[in-house]
C-alpha cells in the first residue's frame, strides 16, 4: 500500500515535470507556425534545423559554454569548499556570503554588473565574456552541493588515514573525495544546465554574432519561436534520456552464479562501453564540433565586415546571405527587442555598430544625442524607390533627411475576432467596454499604451501635460480589471488561438494573424492612432561606414524589400517593391497601406526628453502596480 | 590542515574580480546620479507604495512557492532515498531532464496548457469537467515558480538524505523511537542543511524572476523583478534601477542570513 502510494506520488511529479516538455514535442511535429494551432503532422522542422546554420551554431556555442564553465567552476568550486571548511567559522561564513551573492542577487543585477565590468576595463562582450560569467554564477551551485557533502564527512577517518602513513594528498583522493564526489557530480551536473538554461546573465554579457540557444529563443519570441527550436529541444531532450538509459542499463537481474561469472566480462565491457566510452565520444563530438564552428566564425572576423543591429526577426535571412555572396562583405548580424535595449548599448560605444534600425523616435534621441553620423546618400542610390511622403514623414524626427532611411512602417490599431465581437469596432472605447471584460490584450509598453489612451481622450500620443497624462492613468487603471493580460509578442499568438476577442497589435502583425485565422480584423480606430517608421542608421563609431551604406542601399532594391516585406509582412516604405507585390489583395491591403483618409488623426513618436520619460514610466508602474 | 586553506585561493580572487568589484560598480552606480553625484534617491525609489506593493508580492508568492516546493520535495527526496541505489540515480536525473530543454520554451509551453481555450481546459471540457481558470492570475505564476525550481529544493535534500548513515535511524528505533520519533528527532535535523540550501535555491530566484510573471501572468502582476527589469530595459534607467537592486541584495542578505541562523552549521563534521 504505500509503496503504491510512493509510485502515484512519483508519478504524479513526474507528469507535473514532463507535461510541458510533452507539449513542446507535440509542437515540433505541428505543420502550423504558430504554437496555438494544430495544423497536421510533419517532420519537415526536424529536415529544417540542420540546414538553419544560426541555429546549429547557437546549440555548439551553448554547450561548449555549458561544457567549460561547468568544468572551471567544478574544480574552483570544489577547491574552494574544501579550502572553506578548513578556514575559521567566521571567515567561513563571510566567504560563503560572498560566494552567494551571484545566486542572491538578481540575474538582472548579476549580468548588468558583469557587464559593467567587462565593458569598464575595454574587454570586448563575446564568447569569453559569456563563459566568465557563467563561471561566476555556476560556482556557488557547486559549492552548494560539495558543502552538505563535506560537513557530512568524518574528519576521523582522514586523520586515520594520515596516521597510517598517508600523505594528505593521498588521504584526500582516498578517504574524503569518495565521499563527496556524488557532490562534486551532482554539482558538475547542476552547473552545466544551469548555464544551458541561463538567459538573463548571458543577454546582458554577450557580443555581436554570438548567440546561445537562450538568447536566440528570446529575440524569437517576438514574431513567435521558430519550430525548428522545438525539433531541437526534442532532439537535445531525447537524445540525454537515451544516454540515461544507457547508462542506467543494469544487468539483468536473476542469474545463476554461473551464468553470472559467464556473462560478468560481457557486462563489464558493455558496461564501459555504456557508461565511459559513449558519454565521452559525445563530449568529444561536442567539443569538435564547436571548436569547428568557431574556427569558422574566426574566418568571418575578417576586416571586410559590416556589424548589423536590427530587432529581432526583421529581415529575412536569405537577404543577408544573398548579400555576402554578392558584395564579399562579411555580415555580423545581431538583435534587439526593444528600442530602450539598443539604446545604452549604443550610447556606451561599447560595441561598434555598422548599421542600426530604431524607431522614430529613438532615432531623434540619438540625433539629439549626437550618435549618428550622416548618410552620404551617393552610396544609396537605390533611396529614389522609397515613396516620397515617407521621406517627409521622417523629417518628424530627422529634419532633414540626413540621418535615417526608411525600413518598415506601421500603425498601431485593434485587431479583434469578428465571431467575438459583435459590431464592427470603429472606437478606442471598446478597450473600456465591460462586455469585453477578460477578453482584451493591452500593450505592455508605456509609450503604446498611454498613446492609445491619449488619443482616446483626444490628446496628442506626445503629450506632456501633466493633466492629461493623470487623466490618461486614471483610464488605464479604470481599465486594468477588464484586461486579459498585457503582453507585447503574444498577441498574435493568443488572438490566432482564439484566446481574446480585441487585441492591441502592430499593424505589421495584424496581417500575419489574418492569415492565420481570417475571423481577424484589424482596424485604425477613428480618433487617430501612433503611425511608425523603423529606419536604418548608422552609429557615429562605425567601423565601416561604407560597408553600411552598401548594405542599405541593398535592402532599398525592390526585390530585397519584396523578399524583407514577404518575411516580416510589416509595411513597405519601398513604392517599387510594393508594385512587385503579386497578390493584388496584400498590394491593396487597407492594412498594409491604409489610405491617407485612414491616417489622418495619426501621430509619430516623439522623444519627449529623459525627464518626461521617467514620468511616463512611473504613471505606467502605478496602473501596474493597482 | 593550513594548506588545505590555500585551495580556497583561486576562488577568493575569482570572486573579487567577478563579484565585489562588480557589486561596487552597482553600488556606484546606484549612488549617484546622471551626472555622477552622490544621491539617496535611487535607494529611495524602492519606498514609492506601487514598489513597496511589489515587493511584498513577491515575497508573498516566493514564500508560497517555497514552501510548495519544501512540501512537493521533501517527501519525494525520501522516496528515493529509500529506493535501490541504481534506479535512485536514475530518477534524480530524471528531474534534471527537463531543465535540458531552455526554460522559456517550457515556460511558454505551460500557456500553452493553461490557457482558456488550452489543451487542459480543452481535456477537461471532454470531460465534462470543469475547467480551470488561472492563467493570468498569481496562481498560475506560483505554478511556473514551483514547476521552475522544484529541482533545486530536490536535489539538496537528496543529496544530504542520501547520506544519512542507517545505523543511526536503526539506533533510534532500537532506543524505542517509533517512525514519527525518528524522523522528527533524527532524520530531519540531519538533513537540515540540505533543506536550507533548498529553501536558498528557490526563495531567490522566485523573489526575482520576471519571466514566470510576464508568461503566465499576462503582466498584470507586477513583480519586483519586473520593476527592476523595466526600469533598466524600458526605462533605460541604470541608476534607479541599480539603486532598486541594492535595497533588494540588501534584502534578500538579511532573509538568508535569518535562515543561516538555524543552519546549526559545523557540529564539527568537518572533513
Amino acid at each position: 500500500m504505500k509503496k503504491t502510494l510512493q509510485k502515484i506520488y512519483l508519478a504524479l511529479i513526474l507528469i507535473l515535470l514532463y507535461a510541458p516538455i510533452l507539449t513542446l514535442v507535440v509542437l515540433s511535429f505541428n505543420a502550423s507556425k504558430t504554437r496555438s494551432k494544430w495544423g497536421g503532422f510533419t517532420g519537415e522542422w526536424y529536415v529544417a534545423l540542420f540546414q538553419n546554420e544560426s541555429i546549429m551554431n547557437a546549440l555548439y556555442t551553448t554547450l561548449i559554454i555549458a561544457f567549460l564553465s561547468a568544468l572551471f567552476a567544478t574544480i574552483l568550486g570544489t577547491m574552494a569548499a574544501i579550502g572553506l571548511q578548513a578556514t575559521k567559522k567566521k571567515l567561513r561564513s563571510v566567504f560563503l556570503t560572498i560566494a552567494n551573492i551571484p545566486m542572491l542577487n538578481a540575474e538582472i543585477v548579476t549580468g548588468i554588473s558583469l557587464m559593467l565590468l567587462f565593458l569598464a576595463f575595454r574587454m570586448t562582450l563575446g564568447f569569453t565574456t559569456i563563459l566568465l560569467a557563467h563561471i561566476t554564477f555556476n560556482i556557488p551551485y557547486v559549492m552548494l552541493s560539495v558543502l552538505p557533502k563535506l560537513k557530512q564527512t568524518d574528519i576521523h577517518t582522514y586523520e586515520a588515514a594520515q596516521d597510517l602513513g598517508a600523505s594528505p594528498l593521498y588521504a584526500f583522493f582516498k578517504v574524503v573525495f569518495p565521499d563527496i564526489l556524488p557532490g562534486v557530480l551532482s554539482g558538475f551536473l547542476m552547473a552545466f544546465t544551469m548555464s544551458l538554461d541561463d538567459f538573463i546573465i548571458t543577454h546582458f554579457t554577450k557580443g555581436p554574432g554570438v548567440d546561445t540557444l537562450s538568447t536566440k529563443i528570446y529575440s524569437e519570441v517576438r514574431k513567435g519561436i521558430k519550430p525548428e527550436m522545438y525539433a531541437l529541444s526534442t532532439l537535445m531532450f531525447v537524445t540525454v534520456l537515451f544516454l540515461l538509459v544507457l547508462i542506467n542499463t543494469a544487468p539483468p537481474k536473476k542469474l545463476t552464479k554461473e551464468e553470472r561469472q559467464k556473462q560478468r566480462k560481457a557486462v563489464r565491457i558493455s558496461r564501459t562501453i555504456f557508461r565511459k566510452v559513449v558519454p565521452a565520444m559525445l563530449v568529444i563530438v561536442i567539443v569538435a564540433g564547436g571548436f569547428f564552428y568557431n574556427s569558422k566564425q574566426n574566418f568571418a572576423n575578417g576586416s571586410n565586415r559590416v556589424i548589423v543591429y536590427n530587432w529581432g526577426e526583421y529581415l529575412d535571412p536569405e537577404a543577408i546571405t544573398m548579400f555576402e555572396e554578392e558584395t564579399g562583405i562579411d555580415v555580423v548580424y545581431e538583435e534587439y527587442e526593444t528600442n530602450e535595449i539598443m539604446y545604452p548599448k549604443v550610447e556606451s560605444g561599447a560595441i561598434a555598430y555598422d548599421v542600426i534600425c530604431p524607431s522614430d523616435y529613438m532615432i531623434q534621441r540619438m540625433i539629439d544625442n549626437d550618435l549618428l553620423a550622416k548618410i552620404n546618400f551617393d552610396n544609396i542610390p537605390n533611396i529614389k524607390n522609397i515613396g516620397q511622403t515617407y521621406m517627409e514623414q521622417s523629417r518628424q524626427f530627422d529634419a532633414n533627411n540626413e540621418y535615417s532611411v526608411p525600413y518598415c512602417w506601421g500603425t498601431v490599431g485593434i485587431l479583434y475576432n469578428k465571431k467575438m465581437v459583435k459590431e464592427p469596432i470603429e472606437s478606442w472605447s471598446v478597450l473600456w467596454d465591460e462586455d469585453y471584460k477578460d477578453s482584451i490584450l493591452m500593450q505592455d509598453s508605456v509609450r503604446d499604451a498611454f498613446g492609445v489612451t491619449l488619443k482616446y481622450l483626444g490628446y496628442s500620443l506626445n503629450s506632456t501635460d501633466r493633466d492629461e497624462l493623470y487623466e490618461a492613468q486614471e483610464l488605464l487603471i479604470e481599465q486594468k480589471p477588464l484586461v486579459q493580460a498585457y503582453v507585447i509578442d503574444q498577441v498574435r499568438d493568443k488572438m490566432i488561438n482564439n484566446e481574446a476577442a480585441i487585441g492591441v497589435i502592430y499593424s505589421g502583425e495584424a496581417i500575419y494573424c489574418q492569415q492565420e485565422n481570417p475571423d481577424l480584423e484589424y482596424v485604425i480606430p477613428k480618433e487617430g492612432s501612433n503611425i511608425w517608421i523603423d529606419s536604418w542608421v548608422i552609429p557615429k563609431n562605425a567601423q565601416h561606414k561604407e560597408n553600411a551604406e552598401k548594405f542599405i542601399n541593398f535592402l532599398c532594391r525592390p526585390d530585397i524589400a519584396l523578399m524583407n516585406f514577404e518575411f516580416i509582412t510589416y509595411s513597405t516604405p519601398n513604392t517599387a517593391a510594393r508594385e512587385l507585390i503579386e497578390d493584388p489583395a496584400i498590394r491593396n491591403s487597407r492594412i498594409a497601406f491604409p489610405d491617407a483618409s485612414e491616417l489622418e488623426g495619426c501621430e509619430t513618436f516623439k522623444f519627449l526628453g529623459d525627464k518626461n520619460d521617467r514620468i511616463y514610466n512611473e504613471l505606467w508602474r502605478q496602473v501596474k502596480s493597482k | 590542515m593550513n594548506k588545505r586553506k590555500l585551495l580556497a585561493g583561486p576562488y577568493l580572487f575569482w570572486s573579487v574580480s567577478f563579484i565585489i568589484i562588480p557589486l561596487f560598480m552597482v553600488i556606484y552606480y546606484g549612488l549617484t546620479n546622471d551626472n555622477g553625484d552622490f544621491t539617496l534617491k535611487n535607494l529611495a525609489a524602492m519606498a514609492t507604495p506601487e514598489n513597496l506593493k511589489a515587493l511584498g508580492l513577491s515575497l508573498l508568492l516566493s514564500v508560497i512557492s517555497t514552501t510548495v516546493c519544501l512540501l512537493l520535495a521533501y517527501p519525494l527526496a525520501m522516496i528515493l532515498t529509500n529506493m535501490k541505489v541504481g534506479k535512485s540515480s536514475f530518477i534524480v536525473l530524471m528531474f534534471i531532464l527537463p531543465m535540458w530543454v531552455n526554460f522559456l520554451l517550457r515556460t511558454l509551453a505551460w500557456q500553452n496548457l493553461l490557457e482558456n481555450n488550452g489543451v487542459i481546459n480543452t481535456l477537461l471540457r471532454f470531460l465534462n469537467l470543469p475547467t480551470i481558470d488561472i492563467i493570468n492570475t498569481p496562481y498560475a505564476i506560483v505554478l511556473g515558480m514551483v514547476y521552475d525550481f522544484l529541482p533545486f529544493m530536490v536535489l539538496p535534500i537528496y543529496n544530504v538524505l542520501s547520506k544519512i548513515d542507517q545505523n543511526v535511524i536503526s539506533a533510534a528505533r532500537d532506543l524505542g523511537a517509533n517512525s514519527f520519533q525518528t524522523f522528527l528527532k533524527i532524520i530531519f535535523p540531519l538533513s537540515l542543511p540540505g533543506v536550507i540550501s533548498g529553501i536558498t535555491m528557490v526563495f531567490v530566484p522566485s523573489l526575482t524572476t520576471f519571466v514566470i510573471s510576464d508568461l503566465l501572468g499576462g503582466s498584470k502582476v507586477l513583480l519586483i523583478g519586473n520593476v527592476i527589469d523595466q526600469t533598466f530595459t524600458q526605462g533605460s534607467d541604470w541608476h534607479t534601477g541599480s539603486g532598486l537592486s541594492l535595497v533588494l541584495t540588501i534584502f534578500i542578505v538579511a532573509s538568508m542570513i535569518l535562515v543561516a541562523k538555524y543552519d546549526k552549521e559545523g557540529k564539527g563534521a568537518a572533513f
